[in-house]
């Protein structure tokens, strides 16, 4: 009976082991082979920008025009490309992801006047406690109606679409606070 | 020489004694196993910055990796202590939640609560059958419920499909089973299905929400009644007392013959469908048509065989719940487009409120009969709510709604005056 228990213990040991190790490795993939994407923010509210340990993003390309009403479907792509700017906008919404680098699965929102609201599978970019409350004034900052010099890049490998760096003026948002730091001083 | 008796009653005091002890033993190490791997998490966060992405993926594991040793330590030589095997087990389902936790973060993998709930509590399920883990089981339970919150909150679509609660949920059932077989009149094994209870009424909440139709409060009524047979039915008592599961059932029985005294709970409203309905709706109302036709067999069963040992009034709620769903929808009309509604919504509410009263009065009787003053305040208490309930739904006047107060209230004096003139009677 011993034996038994520790024979099934293994496979759920492996188990319990395979969900997080699958999860880094499917991610370690999309990052070093995915095609990038950049992401403009959207001006936010300031209250909202940084909760804990992360800030919470709002992404322009999460609004966009169409003309008809989402019909309900169980799951829900977005197709991307690339706008004159360089940044990624939804071309449209599909219940297939095809083509596999540039589509990723998103929850539907409302629909008002021929704008359909999506949400993108990243709201959070996670933050350690130190850097949080300056990471919260450089993105506010930098997430305004008329100074809106904040983006992220996403990478998308198979359908699978992993958010790379926050970028603020250009700058990863680490390096960016670092030279705001060193300003200060 | 010590007689039977007193041998007896000694084992059962030690006895007692010592499965208290063990119990606070195993709670102390549980919260202990809960400190220490929130201990290693913050020692973990607190150089996070420096850390490549790397050596933060090697250390995610490194908790996760302790406490699997610690189940192999305790499955191959602490196999029955109680204490060792919550603790650890306790453990290792935090460490499971760590590991994701720190890798999502790690590598800013977003996905919903639910989800996370959903794969933490499928990793979690085996520790609970292979160390035998009742509060484990219990955190399990729970865990199915914030996962039905989380789902429903996380999905724009309004009454999203819960019904993988119910796989989650079907999945504890064979623990609980061996509970019981193994020590049915055993603390734990209570505990356990109160949770089951409570369990069973939030996947059924969830799942009315989900079918869309109008036949809830009958579903509730047979789950309630359920509940009551089989806790008077698999936990029978020595005393006159009710076991806890009982109980439950008896308050849940209570407590929704009150909510569907109100005439708004018969409108039947409700929306039309466009196409067919799906297999897992099909399912919902699959179930919200089990609870009752259990429970009416299960009363069945006994009054057919003359053994009945539970309030005949109590068990005929699903079917006085059933036949005024019948009567509701017997008239029923087209409110608006897509909407439909019933005329009859009164006369189906005065029929619950007739059985609410005749329930509380049946309750009130019993616990006289039984010199039970729990149970005949409680049947008080069932016909006060019912009487404030129509103090605020019904345009009666001012006049009779005072005068049904001080008939309820009167009722209260008297019968408790009755018990305890009856109780010091016997007494002396």
């Amino acid at each position: 009976m011993k034996n038994i228990r520790l024979a099934i213990f293994i496979l759920v040991a492996l188990a319990q082991l395979s969900v997080p190790a699958l999860m880094a490795w499917t991610r370690v993939r999309t990052l070093a082979e995915g095609r990038v994407w950049k992401f403009k923010t959207a001006p936010i509210d300031p209250e909202d920008a940084v909760r804990g340990r992360y800030v919470m993003l709002r992404l322009d390309a999460e609004d966009f025009t169409q003309s008809e009403q989402l019909k309900s479907i169980d799951s829900i792509y977005a197709i991307l490309k690339e706008g004159p700017d360089g940044f990624a906008q939804v071309d449209h919404l599909s219940p297939s992801p095809v083509p596999a680098d540039s589509s990723m699965k998103v929850e539907p929102g409302g629909w008002w006047q021929e704008r359909q609201h999506i949400v993108l599978p990243f709201r959070y970019f996670w933050l350690t406690e130190n850097s949080a409350p300056a990471a919260e004034a450089a993105y506010r900052e930098n997430s305004r109606r008329g100074q809106q010099n904040a983006y992220v890049t996403v990478r998308i490998r198979n359908g699978d679409a992993a958010l790379e760096q926050l970028y603020i003026n250009n700058k990863p948002l680490v390096e960016y606070l670092r030279a705001q730091a060193s300003e200060k001083k | 020489m010590i007689s039977s008796e007193s041998a007896g009653a000694i084992e059962r005091h030690y006895g007692s004694v010592e499965s208290r002890t063990n119990f606070g033993v195993v709670i102390l190490a549980s919260v202990g196993a809960a400190l220490v791997g929130a201990g290693i998490i913050l020692l973990i966060a607190h150089n996070w910055d420096d850390l490549s992405r790397a050596a933060r993926t090697v250390i995610a594991f490194i908790p996760l990796l302790i406490a699997q040793a610690l189940v192999v330590f305790t499955l191959m030589r602490r196999s029955e202590s109680r204490p060792w095997r919550e603790a650890v087990a306790i453990f290792d389902v935090a460490a499971v939640a760590t590991a994701i936790s720190l890798i999502s973060q790690t590598y800013q993998i977003q996905g919903s609560f639910a989800d996370f709930m959903r794969v933490w509590l499928l990793l979690s399920l085996p520790i609970v059958y292979l160390l035998r883990t009742t509060l484990g089981a219990c955190v399990y339970l729970i865990g199915t419920i914030v996962w039905l919150f989380a789902h429903e909150i996380g999905i724009f679509v309004r009454s999203p499909d819960p019904m993988f609660f119910w796989v989650l949920f079907l999945l504890i059932v064979p623990y609980f089973l061996l509970r019981f077989l193994e020590d049915r009149g055993s603390r734990e094994t209570a505990a356990l299905a109160i949770m089951v209870t409570i369990a069973l009424a939030f996947g059924l909440g969830f799942s009315t929400g989900f079918a869309k139709t109008d036949f809830g409060g009958v579903a509730f009524a047979g789950l309630m009644t359920a509940i009551y047979l089989c806790g008077i039915k698999f936990f029978p008592q020595t005393d006159d007392r009710l076991h806890i599961v009982a109980l439950l059932g008896g308050i849940g029985i209570g407590v929704t013959a009150i909510v569907l005294s109100f005439e708004s709970n018969w409108h039947m409203s409700r929306e039309f469908f466009w196409g067919a309905r799906s297999f897992h709706g099909n399912i919902a109302i699959a179930l919200e048509f089990l609870f009752p036709i259990v429970a009416v067999c299960l009363a069945a069963r006994d009054v057919f065989r003359r053994r009945v040992e539970f309030s005949l009034v109590a068990a005929v709620f699903p079917i006085v719940t059933a036949i005024t769903w019948g009567i509701a929808n017997l008239c029923e009309t087209q409110a608006a487009q897509n909407v439909y509604g019933t005329n009859c919504s009164f006369a189906a509410a005065a029929i619950i409120n007739c059985y609410a009263l005749w329930l509380g009065i049946d309750i009130l009787t019993r616990g006289i009969r039984s010199d039970s003053i729990a149970r005949a305040n409680f049947g008080l208490i069932l016909i006060a709510a019912l009487a404030i309930s129509r103090f605020f739904d019904s345009e009666l006047s001012f006049v009779t709604r005072g005068l049904g107060f001080i008939v309820v209230g009167a009722g209260f004096l008297v019968a408790n005056i009755l018990l305890f003139k009856k109780r010091s009677a016997a007494a002396a």
